[in-house]
């Protein structure tokens, strides 16, 4: 079902860039039509969420934003129902985890997928490309028995780490990168010179698969931090991630939408801070043939 | 050769060794393997599985295992008229996300192929929404689509248009939704476009200058049909992606039961509420018929698009050469 | 895109990661157990606002030493219900006190063996008859402590009356509206025929106002459902139906158009249940017009109140009952109505000076506590409510919607949804 996107790790290589126009001023400001688009809905939360609870439901659009931003981020903050700081931390520690046990297990498996010959390989392979069809869903009233009636996981981040601790993608895409960048005379070197298997996965897969594995990090750290149906059946407001107590904020007892939207964006910033920071990265990780997480 | 030379300890010695390296040579791969394989057993494949051995019990939440029921549970599913709904809506959304979405990302992919000044810039720009989650995508979105006081009436009624019933009409409200859905993908598929377009070969472009086709015409004769395999991929990843739909929906009111007529009541969200849901919640069962009923026509639709990328793929190359 | 980090800063940040992730989710796994020695965390799990100030559970915390109150204050009454359920099923993950609405008790009462027993000698005689009697099981034990309860009045915007020509002062509006249902719709055509403005807000509370008066409504008291075959259900849905285009404003309770339209002045009334006054409030704060009259259609309504259960699987259930049982008491049931207008459901306290003297300065200084304690003396029928209840009332709910808000359908279209989907509960 992937193997249409394999081209993307080579080729990029080999056609530096198909067309050499100029854009006209035409193209230029239909891109800027298209972020003004995409961040148009940012700047409307932005407008509500400096507002004050009147301001949603004004008639006439006032287009400049309040001044009531930290006014209603600190109500979002402070409002005990939400666990606002709570839901933070464990959205970071909960990403960080999955992202970083995603990263390990998926390079070392790709690692043996594209570059060890062993029995069922591409047997197994196969499977793993297979099972990426499997809707989340499938699974989720086992996962629900097991994690809260026989471990009595419910309501804690394990029951919502353990589940991601590995993707069938992360494998697949460490299996296509290595395959196409690591040279097996590399291997073949490190093997003359005696280096025992796991030596050489560590002085040489390794290193060449880190530009793959941050990618593949950085990914898996937006899709976690961005999941919403798992943590939502599994958490509650006593120890929520962030979109769950986003989802909070909205069922609450009257909706003030200046704090919900205040909230939307707090709940937002830090992946916009990491986007202005890895943004590049994220770009090129699509480009070489991401998929949606 | 060298052998001769060294002493009996020594010659065990290597000979210990070559076994340990043929041993370490042996079970490396499936070491390496395992973690993954094992972990994917017990997260992964062991719920798949243990939802079928649900799906055939009477199964409520807080009694437990009940009495085998055999088929059912799959049968009630079938015989409820929500689910069929549910069906429809998945379909519908889907639909509406993914063409409106594949097509304005093929667009923006084609400007942003052009030699642009500050390139990176613009790349990033269209990525920004998806760092936005699905749930605060729909707490913006599903506001700005009040049917009475919205945003997007209230505009609509400044420009003398009558107001649009953006969550009691069915297709209105799919269109939301679908919105959501697009606002949030089309940039990130118009980056994969994007690639797939920089690996066209130049000279496809140069032979067709010299015929002097127009770039219109180039973007239909040589990049589309060139894009055929990157467009199958995206349609198929945004079809299982789009069947499963669950955030955009349920959080696009307040109670989250999909409207009074079950307007936008997805598959999803009708497989959370049997299994958790506010009406008629706790019958696992029931939910694990669904999610069951829910993989065949994932895996019906997949079939049905390899079939299809098969087809044009090979179409495509004979046109091609 | 090469990204410069060292083997040793990789690994050692993936391992601190992990070690980190795994403090700390073991730490947060067990959010009851205390941390200095006999401290006790209590939780307390409330939906909509009960009134609980951080100011009430610090007065507790002050006199029971060693004893720490977190609130969680989610969600609406729905959520509430979810949660509760996907909890009790999961064996584990409630709140050491968790609040439980009227609508949905019967359902939690099929499973008393999973909470705690409630009877004690200091909350003999308490509460109103009927409220203690719906909190007892089957063996007569007592599962919940009663908060509030939902007398209805008649909540009103006096600005847009004094457009329309109808008066303005509470006493006169109560006259004008006293009477059945039939003539509070009529005055609504009187005032509708004068105002943009609509007469109510949502159909659907009209039929909840309706209903909540009948003995035996979407159940019989033998256990089946009869939602559909009960004429008083038929008669008020097509009652309402009759009346909603030209006097309904045609909302969903609850939604986001509901919430604006208390701000934009689309509608002149709407029933309310004292707990509906912090509602009113919270969406309006800049409207000035609302008021309240001592009247209900057809003599008394409640709609809605609640409970206070302590859930067996917690570890701290002699705590959490003392907790319960001082959170209901008459003193801090004052409190709370002070707060939020959630009415006691504590017999001494419904005539007691202290609430009767009580005045609210959003609604014109209206005597709220004069009001609701009349209002709760009128009710004088405890409609039964079961197992199905909760699952019924929404389908009826949404097949008033499909007609009144999003018109889809007919009224008699809409009814027949509603039978083929009241059959499918099973």
């Amino acid at each position: 079902m992937t193997t249409t996107q394999a081209p993307g790790w080579y080729t990029r290589r080999k056609a530096k860039s198909a067309a050499t126009n100029k854009p006209g001023i035409l193209g230029y400001a239909f891109l800027t039509v298209v972020i003004l688009g995409a961040l148009f809905p940012l700047y409307w939360s932005f407008l509500i969420g400096s507002g004050d609870s009147s301001t949603i439901t004004k008639q006439d659009i006032d287009w400049l934003p309040g001044g009531n931003f930290l006014k209603n981020a600190a109500a979002v903050i402070n409002e005990p129902s939400v666990g606002f700081w709570k839901a933070f931390t464990n959205s970071i520690i909960v990403s960080t985890v999955v992202s970083a046990s995603v990263v390990l297990f998926s390079t070392l498996a790709g690692y043996a997928f594209a570059k060890l010959k062993f029995k069922g390989s591409r047997g197994m392979l196969l499977f793993i490309i297979a099972t990426m069809a499997v809707p989340t869903q499938l699974g989720i009233v086992p996962l629900f028995i097991a994690m809260s009636q026989w471990f009595h996981l419910s309501g804690t981040l394990l029951a919502v780490i353990i589940p991601a601790l590995v993707t069938a993608f992360g494998v697949f895409w460490m299996t296509q990168y290595l395959t196409q960048s690591l040279p097996d005379e590399l291997i073949e070197a490190a093997r003359v010179d005696g280096a025992s298997m796991i030596r050489t996965f560590w002085h040489v897969g390794l290193p060449a698969a880190r530009p793959a594995a941050s990618m593949l990090a950085l990914f898996t750290f937006v899709a976690t931090w961005t999941n919403f149906f798992w943590p939502f059946i599994i958490l509650d407001s006593n120890n929520p991630t962030l979109p769950v107590a986003l989802s909070l904020l909205q069922s609450n007892y009257f909706v003030d939408y200046s704090i919900v939207l205040a909230g939307v964006l707090l709940s937002t910033i830090p992946l916009l801070i990491l986007f202005a920071v890895a943004g590049k990265q994220l770009v090129s990780g699509i480009m070489q043939g991401a998929i949606k997480g | 050769m060298t052998t001769a030379l060294l002493d009996d300890r020594q010659v065990r010695r290597i000979a210990f060794g070559n076994r340990l390296s043929h041993w370490d040579f042996k079970l490396s791969p499936y070491l390496y393997v395992s973690p993954f394989f094992i972990l994917f057993a017990l997260t992964g494949l062991f719920p798949i599985l243990y939802t079928a051995y649900v799906s055939v019990y009477d199964w409520h939440i807080i009694g437990g295992q009940g009495d085998f029921v055999g088929l059912g549970n799959f049968e009630w599913v079938l015989g409820q008229e929500k689910f069929w709904l549910a069906l429809r809506n998945s379909f519908s959304i889907f639909l509406l996300s993914a063409i409106p979405q594949v097509i304005f990302a093929l667009i923006i992919a084609a400007v942003l192929s052009d030699n642009l000044r500050a390139k990176t810039f613009w790349r990033m720009g269209v990525l920004v929404p998806y760092v936005v989650a699905p749930v605060a995508v729909a707490l913006i979105f599903s506001n700005m689509f009040g049917d009475q006081y919205g945003l997007i009436n209230n505009l609509l009624g400044r420009i003398g248009l009558d107001p649009v019933g953006w969550h009691s009409q069915v297709v209105p409200s799919h269109l939301a939704i679908a919105t959501m859905v697009n606002f949030r993908w089309t940039g990130y598929n118009a980056l994969i476009f994007l690639a797939a377009m920089q690996a066209i070969p130049r000279d496809y472009y140069e032979a067709a200058m010299l015929d002097g086709a127009t770039k219109l015409r180039q973007f239909f004769s040589i990049t589309i049909p060139s894009l055929r395999p990157t467009l199958i991929f995206v349609i198929i990843t945004s079809t299982i992606g789009g069947l499963q739909i669950f955030d955009e929906p349920r959080m696009y009111d307040q109670s989250g039961q999909g409207g009074a007529s079950a307007q936008w009541l997805t598959i999803t969200m009708f497989i959370y509420n049997q299994g958790f849901g506010q009406t008629g919640g706790g019958q696992f069962g029931h939910a694990a018929a669904a999610a069951w009923l829910l993989f065949i026509i994932i895996i019906v639709v997949g079939l049905i698009n390899l079939a299809a990328t098969r087809a044009i793929a090979s179409a495509g190359t004979r046109n091609g050469k | 895109m090469t990204v410069k980090v060292s083997r040793r800063t990789t690994a050692t940040v993936v391992a601190g990661a992990a070690v980190f992730a795994l403090v700390a989710t073991g730490c947060s796994s067990n959010p009851a157990e205390g941390g200095e020695d006999g401290d006790i965390t209590l939780t307390v799990a409330t939906f909509n606002d009960f009134g609980y100030t951080p100011e009430l559970f610090a007065e507790y915390e002050a006199s029971h030493p060693g004893i720490t109150i977190k609130h969680n204050k989610a969600a609406t009454s729905d959520d509430a219900r979810a949660n509760y359920f996907t909890k009790l099923g999961a064996g584990s993950g409630l709140a050491d006190v968790e609040a439980v609405e009227i609508d949905w008790f019967a359902e939690l009462l099929q499973y008393s063996d999973k909470l705690t027993d409630l009877s004690s000698d200091s909350v003999d005689g308490r509460w109103l008859d009927w409220k203690e009697a719906a909190a007892t099981d089957a063996d007569g034990k007592l599962i919940a402590y009663g908060t509030d309860i939902g007398p209805e009045a008649i909540c009103y915007r006096s600005d847009l009356f004094a457009a329309a020509g109808l008066p303005t002062d509470r006493t006169e509006v109560a006259a004008l509206l006293e009477g059945d249902w039939d003539n509070y719709f009529s005055v609504g055509e009187q005032f509708t025929a004068a105002s943009d403005s609509a007469w109510f807000d949502a159909s659907g509370a009209m039929i909840q106002g309706i209903l909540n008066q009948e003995e035996e409504t979407l159940e019989s008291k033998d256990g089946e459902v009869i939602a559909t075959t009960n004429p008083v259900v038929k008669d008020a849905y097509e009652q309402v139906l009759a009346v909603s285009p030209e006097l309904s404003a045609h909302f969903t309770q609850w939604s986001d158009d509901w919430n604006a339209g208390f701000a934009n002045g689309a509608f002149a009334t709407m029933l309310c249940p004292s707990w509906m006054l912090g509602i009113i409030e919270g969406n309006a704060a800049e409207v000035t017009g609302w008021d309240i009259a001592n009247v209900f259609p057809n003599g008394g309504g409640n709609w809605g109140g609640s409970y206070l259960t302590v859930p067996a699987q917690g570890a701290h259930t002699e705590e959490a009952k003392e907790l319960a049982d001082w959170l209901t008491a008459p003193e801090q049931q004052l409190t709370t109505f002070v707060q939020t207008g959630n009415f006691p459901s504590q017999l001494d306290l419904q005539t007691s000076e202290e609430l009767t003297s009580i005045t609210r300065p959003y609604f014109n200084d209206a005597p709220t506590g004069q009001i609701f304690s009349d209002r709760a003396t009128a009710v004088t029928v405890a409609p039964y409510k079961s197992v199905k209840y909760f699952p019924v009332m929404s389908t009826l709910q949404d097949a008033i919607t499909r007609v009144d808000v999003d018109k889809t359908q007919s009224a008699d279209e809409s009814w027949k949804q509603f039978e083929a989907d009241v059959a499918a509960l099973g």
